[in-house]
Parts: structure tokens; sequence; C-alpha cells
């Protein structure tokens, strides 16, 4: 069964790219979890939506893997915010996530190519 | 809950902040919290998949279902204390056997290095006849002297001994070992020291050894008791130490040496010029195998060092062959297979109380169907439901362990009660830690396999399915009354197995009982004397004292015969010797295979009290002269099997040396008789008579009584402490005791497999019953519905057992054909029936049969009075 049944959204995220970009967002300074949403669409101009929900069983288990860092700190509106930043394990899966994720990209696009 | 609340700070933190920017863009409060609720989803939702991805929540999900199936049990107590019950059972009969098992098979026995200890036996190549021996005294010599791979070699042979002195005469069993005895086994001493090496040289030898138990028993536990003098066998020794309590040396009947069930005291072995020069193989060796050497090599050294001097007229080709025996088989070979059958039919009760709870669990999985459905609908994963479902399954588990152990502890105490008295290491039988930890990791194993398979198919079921078409259709699911129906015939099928085992053993049971021993078991008394001291001194002295009281025993009222033997047939043959006839030259005995006889001496009554049955010629009389002989049927037709019974009356022959023994007369011709346990191995067998130089000092008493023995023992006591108040009276027992103590391990079996069988037996019946009164609760409806289409009570009878009965027919049938390939297993332990034995099988399928019809009859008569229109509403 599915468990994020939203209609009308440009493009899901494919499985496991969440974790890779929540790092990616991490990796520029430590944020909230609101923050990450707010960036995740406004890099990806509004194309990529998740519900938002979603987004913090992710963190949880990035940060049990080691990869994320949590603390709490108060906001620039003065309210208290869980803050994650990356990890040195955390930017070395990054690098490799990426380099991954290049392979895999290269490899659809030599697919797609030889297809034409 | 601290993480809670962090966990729910931070999730409220970005629904507010979403909130603000919509109210930033312009929305209303009410229109932007909407928003935001759908942008971020369910919020529980996400906490949920929050908590199950934080670590060390597992430990707090079990926690928490730990909790919840506590809650859920204590709500239906019916299931909760069937299931205990059922779990219990089959733990504590299981950890009751594991316990014996333990203590027999697997706890260190308490030597230096037990595993390097040995003792040994030997076969001659020539003389398959004479089976298997245990050493020579020479043999002892030689290998101290030459066997350089082993680091000790030690002899012990039985011993039975007079206390006399402070207090009542009393005899207690023994044994003559070699001085380094104690060393070779690496037990030091509570008290005092053990033999040095000069002790067991003649002359030197009277200081003793004596058990903890005899420390305590007869000298009150005196402190300084090392240094005291008692009387043995009319000579004063010198106590010199005290085993420890712990102490473990063979008993009861090791090969063809009698030790006595308790050994009370050590004497050292010392043996005269004369003694060296005969063979007598009724030395028990011990030797401790040097660390790092194969047995193989060992066993290798000392078959060179025995075939080094061959025999005086040997033919070629003769070799002693012995064999190295790890010690702990001295304890345990006897039972070994009779414990591990029992462990095998614990095992199976065990699974048959498994499939029980099993089913259990499905009936009560059923009935929650819906919830389960409901709980996955809403997105629960299936192992968080079947985690929770399995907290259940580990609670009952838990509890039944508990009661399991309590059950185990009272096993283990009837265990003791009925177990064979010569199986000394079964008496350490206990809840120690490594049988708790066997009943928990068992207990934890049976519980969760249990509740495994009926989770995992509760959560197979399509949820959707199971919502739409309600709780009815899960209960009543073709499915899952299949799942039941198929655990219900698995336990039959074990049932049946297990029932078989324990009615082809007590069939072979009866048929021992019932044997025909060759002598009378009913209203004869036996009781073993031994006379000590110089006034026994003399061959005629102790002929004198055992004539005088058989005649005085004989001379009571209510008495019919007494007589004396060496030794009570029913307790086996002491001695053993070739039989020649005239003309056999000491080449014939290894070349012409002839016949090996045990043999006693008995006086003239002897006969006429055991109830010996004659074939041919008469039992002694009073006059018989010492070279005369009674033997037993198979001796006669294998010494002359053309010539008919009557006619060898009055043949010849010689007991164990050509040129030395005398020849014999033969008088009369007995039936053989058969061992109290009757499957050891028989003999042809003579009888000669109790006269001299065939006399001794120890001697066992017969009296044969007209009515119930029992209340002549006071006057037997009487008489023999007329004679001679220093003679040691042991307890007077009936010959159906010692026929009985002679079975013991066989009937120990036939008992637990009984009770193991029944319980199997029971928890079926439980089973059958649980299963089809559920089907009639679950087709309630469709039963009322036929009767209001008019079937008769007789028709829904009929359906209702016919459905009930037919996994029963196929467990049945399948547990015979396991029953029949279990009994070649038992092979080796019936006796007189064949494994596929008729009567036994058809009992079993009897009595199940019965048994089930009576479980399902319960629920079908129900059925069949339901009030058609009250049914049709039911819901």
């Amino acid at each position: 069964m599915s468990r994020h049944t939203e209609p009308n959204r440009d493009a899901e995220l494919l499985q496991g790219t969440l974790d890779m970009l929540i790092l990616k967002i991490c990796a520029l300074e430590p944020i909230h979890g609101y923050g990450i949403v707010q960036r995740l669409q406004q890099i990806s101009k509004e194309a990529l939506h998740i519900r938002q929900g979603s987004l913090y069983p992710a963190l949880y288990r990035l940060e049990n893997k080691g990869w994320l860092k949590a603390e709490w700190n108060k906001t620039e509106g003065g309210r208290e915010a869980k803050y994650y930043r990356l990890t040195p394990a955390g930017r070395k899966q990054l690098e490799e996530e990426k380099a991954g994720w290049s392979r895999l990209c290269e490899a659809i696009a030599l697919v797609l190519n030889a297809a034409e | 809950m601290k993480r809670e609340e962090r966990m729910d700070a931070e999730m409220r933190f970005h629904l507010e902040s979403l909130i603000r920017e919509y109210v930033r863009q312009g929305m209303t409060l009410e229109a932007a919290a909407q928003r935001a609720r759908s942008e971020f989803g369910p919020v529980e939702l996400a906490k949920d998949e929050c908590r199950d991805e934080s670590a060390f929540q597992w430990a707090e999900h079990l926690w928490r279902d730990l909790r919840l199936a506590s809650r859920s049990l204590r709500k239906s107590l019916g299931f909760a204390a069937a299931a205990v019950l059922t779990l219990a059972l089959g733990i504590g009969a299981n950890t009751a056997i594991f316990s014996a098992v333990y203590a027999v098979l697997l706890k260190p026995l308490p030597y230096v290095h037990p595993e390097q200890l040995y003792t040994v036996d030997i076969s001659i190549s020539k003389l398959p006849e004479l089976g298997r021996l245990t050493g020579r005294i020479q043999d002892y010599i030689a290998w101290r002297k030459s066997a350089t791979l082993f680091s000790g070699v030690a002899g012990m042979s039985p011993g039975y001994f007079n206390l006399t002195g402070s207090g009542e005469p009393e005899r207690v069993g023994g044994a003559l070992v070699t001085s380094d005895f104690f060393t070779v086994l690496g037990v030091p001493p509570a008290h005092g020291r053990t033999f040095v090496p000069d002790e067991d040289k003649p002359g030197q030898s009277n200081v003793i050894v004596i058990s903890d138990g005899l420390w305590r028993r007869r000298f009150a536990a005196d402190p300084d008791i090392v240094g005291k003098t008692v009387v043995v066998d009319g000579r004063s020794q010198r106590i010199i130490g005290v085993t420890p309590p712990s102490f473990l040396v063979p008993t009861g009947k090791i090969s063809y040496l009698p030790f006595a069930e308790r050994i009370d005291l050590w004497k050292p072995r010392a043996p005269t010029d004369a003694e060296l020069q005969n063979e007598n193989w009724n030395e028990g060796l011990l030797l401790r195998l040097k660390a790092g050497v194969a047995a193989e090599a060992g066993r290798q050294q000392l078959e060179a060092i025995l075939n080094s001097k061959a025999p005086p007229n040997a033919p070629p080709g003769l070799r002693f062959v012995p064999r190295l025996i790890p010690i702990r088989d001295v304890y345990a070979s006897r039972v070994r297979l009779r414990l591990v059958l029992l462990l095998g039919a614990s095992g199976l009760l065990l699974l048959i109380a498994c499939t029980n709870t099993a089913s259990l669990f499905l009936a009560r999985i059923a009935s929650r169907a819906t919830e389960f459905a409901t709980r996955m609908a809403l997105g629960a994963g299936r192992a968080r439901v079947m985690v929770h479902m399995l907290a259940e399954s580990f609670l009952l588990a838990l509890a039944g362990c508990g009661l399991g152990l309590l059950l185990a502890a009272a096993g283990i105490r009837v265990l003791m009660a009925s177990a064979p008295t010569d199986v000394g290491l079964l008496r350490q039988a206990g809840l120690n830690l490594p049988v708790l930890l066997f009943a928990i990791a068992a207990s934890l194993s049976t519980g969760l396999a249990s509740g495994f398979f009926p989770a995992w198919r509760a959560c197979r079921k399509d949820a959707a399915l199971v919502l739409q078409e309600g709780a009815r259709a899960a209960l009543g699911g073709l499915r899952a009354t299949r799942a039941r129906q198929v655990l219900v015939g698995l336990e039959m099928a074990l049932g049946t197995a297990l029932l078989a085992s324990a009615a082809l053993l007590l069939h072979s049971f009866v048929k021992v009982m019932n044997a025909d021993r060759g002598y009378v078991v009913d209203n004869v008394l036996t009781v073993d004397l031994a006379l000590s001291g110089e006034s026994y001194a003399k061959p005629q002295q102790q002929l004198a004292f055992y004539r005088e009281l058989t005649d005085r025993l004989r001379a009571l009222p209510g008495v019919s015969a007494a007589g004396g033997i060496t030794l009570i047939p029913a307790t086996g043959v002491a001695d053993f010797q070739v039989v020649l006839l005239d003309g056999n030259t000491e080449q014939d005995i290894l070349r012409k295979n002839l016949p090996i006889a045990g043999y006693w001496e008995v006086t003239p009554g002897y006969f006429a009290a055991s109830g010996t049955t004659l074939l041919a010629g008469r039992y002694f009389q009073q006059q018989d002269a010492v070279t005369t002989a009674v033997i037993s049927e198979s001796l006669a037709k294998r010494l002359w099997p053309a010539e008919s019974l009557t006619h060898i009356i009055g043949h010849q022959f010689r007991q164990g040396d050509p040129v030395h023994s005398p020849l014999v007369t033969i008088v009369g011709i007995v039936a053989d008789i058969r061992p109290g346990a009757i499957d050891r191995d028989l003999r042809p067998q003579i009888y000669r008579p109790f006269l001299p130089p065939r006399v001794d000092t120890d001697m066992s008493v017969l009296v044969r009584t007209a009515q119930a023995p029992a209340v002549l023992t006071g006057a037997i006591r009487q008489e023999i402490r007329k004679l001679d108040p220093n003679v040691p009276i042991p307890a007077i027992r009936t010959m159906r005791e010692i026929v009985s103590a002679a079975v013991a391990e066989r009937r120990f079996q036939m008992q637990l497999t009984a009770l193991f069988a029944l319980l199997a037996l029971l928890l079926g019946a439980i089973g059958i019953y649980g299963v089809v009164s559920y089907a009639v609760a679950c087709r309630t409806r469709d039963i009322g519905l036929r009767m209001a289409l008019g079937a008769s009570e007789q028709d829904i009878l009929g359906s209702v057992l016919a459905n009930g009965l037919r996994p029963v027919l196929f467990g049945l049938a399948a547990g015979l054909c396991a029953a029949i390939g279990a009994a070649h297993v038992l092979r080796s332990l019936l006796y007189g029936i064949a494994p596929g034995d008729p009567v036994a099988l058809a009992g079993v399928a009897g009595l199940l049969l019965v048994t089930a019809a009576l479980a399902c009859y319960l629920p079908a008569r129900r059925a069949s009075r339901l009030e058609p229109a009250a049914a049709l509403r039911h819901e």
C-alpha cells in the first residue's frame, strides 16, 4: 500500500534519493527540518515535492547511521529548533552517493541515446 | 518520555512555521492550518515512522508489546491457562528427563581429567563363548611394569565385608583395590590418607579406607576416626582415611563382577603367591592414558603385552583382544539408549504441546483477525504486527517455563524414586544451571515456534478482504480450519508414535514379568549371609553352620523347604568354567569350542526351596558326594545332543581342568533358569553339592513358605541370631523383590514412556475438542440453516463427527507407520514381541480412536441440540 498518496505532484522522489538530497542540503550549513523542505523546493524550483512529515523518519535514520548530528538551537525568530549538520562520515557518504548517482545517470543516458 | 517530547516539539515547530508562512501569504489562520496539515501528512504516522527508525526503539516496542500482551492475556484467562498448562507439561517432562541425561551422560565425572580414564575388557579370539572378560591380577602387574603409554593402572574387585565390634554386626559392600587405586582416579581423601604402595603386600594390608556414608552412618561422623580400628571379617583393621561425599566408584554389576549397590569400604588387594599362580578373570582394571596419547595406540600396546607370552598349549592364532572403555561407559552404557529414547519421547511430547498451543493461537488470532487487519490497513508493517503477536507467545512461554520447572522439580523426585538403584549417576540429577538453561531455551523456542506460524498466517491475509467480509469470514475461513485440521493430524501422528512405543514397552514388560524363569518367584524369602572370624576358618565349620541353619528353618511352622546357594540365580552367575568330557585334553579347550557353564554350589534343600523344575533324575540328597552334579537342560543337550534326558543321568564330565579336576556324575537334569532381568545372556548351568572342598563362607539362604512370606522374616532372623549373634543379617527379601529390582531399568523406561504417552493422549484429546468446538461455533448459522431445511439431529451429529475425525484418521495412519519405524530403534529393548506387535498396535489404535471420538462427540452433540431459530440469528 502506498503511504504518501499525494496526487497532482510533479515528481515523486525516487526511493533513496531523498536521503542524498538531505545530506546535500545539510552539507551547506546546519539546518532544521522545515528549512530543509524550503530549501529543497527552492533549489528544485518547486518541482520536487514530498509529504513533509516523511522527511522526519529519513532524518532520524540518517542521524542513527551517524551521518547527521542534531543540536537544539535558537532560530533567528528566537524559537527553539532542531538543527542538523553533516558529520565527516556523512560527507563521505554524500560523495559516494553523488558518484553513484552520476554513474546511474550516465548509464541511463547511454541506454536512452542508444535506443534513439 | 523525553525523546517523545522532543519529537513532538520538532514537528510542531515545522507545522507552525508552515502555518506562519501561509498566513504571511494571506491565508486565514484556519485555511493555513488545514493546508499545513495536508502538506505535512498525518503527524502520528510520521512519529510512528520516526520511532521505527530510532535506535533502541525495538526494546521500547517490545516492552510496550509485552505490556499489551499481558493485558490482553489477562482478559482471556481460559486461553492463557490452557496454553501455559500445555507448555508446562511439555517443558516439565523434558526438563526432568534432561536433568537425568545431563547427570548420566554429560556432566563431567568427579575425577582429575576423567577423559583419560578407561576400564578394559578382554575377549579371546578362539573362545567367543567366553564373551568379554575383565582382567586378571597378572595383567595389572604386567601393565604396570610395561604399559608406557599409560600413567597409571589400578585393579579393583568386588568385596563384601562383615563389620563387627561396636554396634549391630553389619555386612557392607566394598572393594579390594590395588594401592594406587585412589591416585589413578586422582581423588584425595576427605580425611586421613589413602593407600601407600607397600600396603598391597600380604601382611601389610590391615588398613582400610571407608566411605563418607559409612563414616556418618556407623561412626556418627567421628572427627577422630582416622587411626581407629574396627573388626572386619573377624580381623582388626585400622581406618586410615575417609573418602569425600562425592566420591564415585563403579557399583552394581560391571561385566561379570558383582559389585555391591553401595561401596562403603576399600581394602588393599594383597594377592598371595598361591593366588598369583592361578589365572582368575576377576580383576576390574582401571587405566589412565598419558595426556595426548590416542586411545587406539594405548589399546595396541596393551594387546602387545597381553599376547607377548602365549598361554601353554595354545593353538596358533589364539589372541587376547583388549578393548578400552571410557570410564563414563561404566556408569552410563547400560542406560544410555534408554535415556536417549526417553529424551526422544519427551521431545515428542513437547512437539505435541507445541502443536496444541499453535492450534490454540490459531483460534485466538482468527477471532482477532479484524483487529489485526485494521492495524495493517492503518499502516503497521507486518513485522510490527507479528512482533505484537509473538509478545503474547513469549509471555506464555515464560509462564510455561516457570510452571514447567515446578513440574520438573517434582518429576525429578519421582524419577529418583523409581530409577534403577545401581545407576549411581542418576542420583545426582537435579535442577542445576545447565538444566535451567535447557528449560529456558526449550520454553522460549517452543513458545515462539507455536506462536510464529499462526502469527505469520494471520499477517498474510489480505487485510482489505478481511475488513470487507467481516469477522465471520475470517473466523470460519476455510484455510484457517484446514490449518487447524493439519495441526490435529500432526498431533495425532506424534501421539500415536509415542503411545505405540509405550504399548510395545508395556507389552514387553508384561512378557518379562510373566516369563518362566525356571524357578518360583512367589512365596520365597532370601537372605544373604556371610561367616567370618576364627570360628568359621575351617570348611567343616562353615558347612555345619549352613546345615544347622537350613534344618532349623525347615522346621519353622509355615515353611515347606529351605536351602542355600552360593549366589541367588536371579541376580546372576558368579563363576564360569569350561566343561570337559572324559578324554578331552587341554588343547581341546581352545580347539573344540567346548561349552562354558555357570556354576553354583547348593545344599540339598535348595531345589525344593527355589522350585527349580526337575526334568530328569533327581535333586541332590543328603548322602550325595561332592563329585555329583545336577545340570541344566541346555548343557545336557549340548554335551549329548543325540541322547534322551533320562539316558544322560549317570554320565560324567569334568569342570575346568582336564587333568586335576575329578570326574563328576550327573544325578539330575533341571530346567535352565534365567536371571531376573531375563534378557541378559543365558549360559548352560551346573549345580554342585555344597560340600568340602566346595564350601564357602558366603551363602544365600532360600526359604519357601506356604503363605504370604512376610510374616516369617522375624522368625528367620531369630533363628540366625540364636545360631550365631555375630552374623550380620542384611534385609530379608522376597524373590519377587529381587526380580523386580532386576527389571528396574525396564520398568523405569516403560513407566516414563507410558506417562508421556498418556499426557500426549490427553493433550491430543484437548486439541481435538478445541478444534471441533471451534468449528461448531463458527458454523452455528450453517447448522441452524441445515436444521431449518430438515436435517435431523443424527445428520448434524454425523457430519460434525466425520469432520472432526477425518484428520484423526490421517494422523493415526501416519503415526502407526512412524511407530513401526520407531519400534526398530526400540528393538533391543523389546522382549518376546515383534516390533509390529499386533496386540500393542491394535490397542493403541483403539484407545486413540475412542478418545478422539469422545473428544469430538461432546461438541457434536452440542451442535445437534441447537435450536434452529436461535442458531440462525447467531452472529
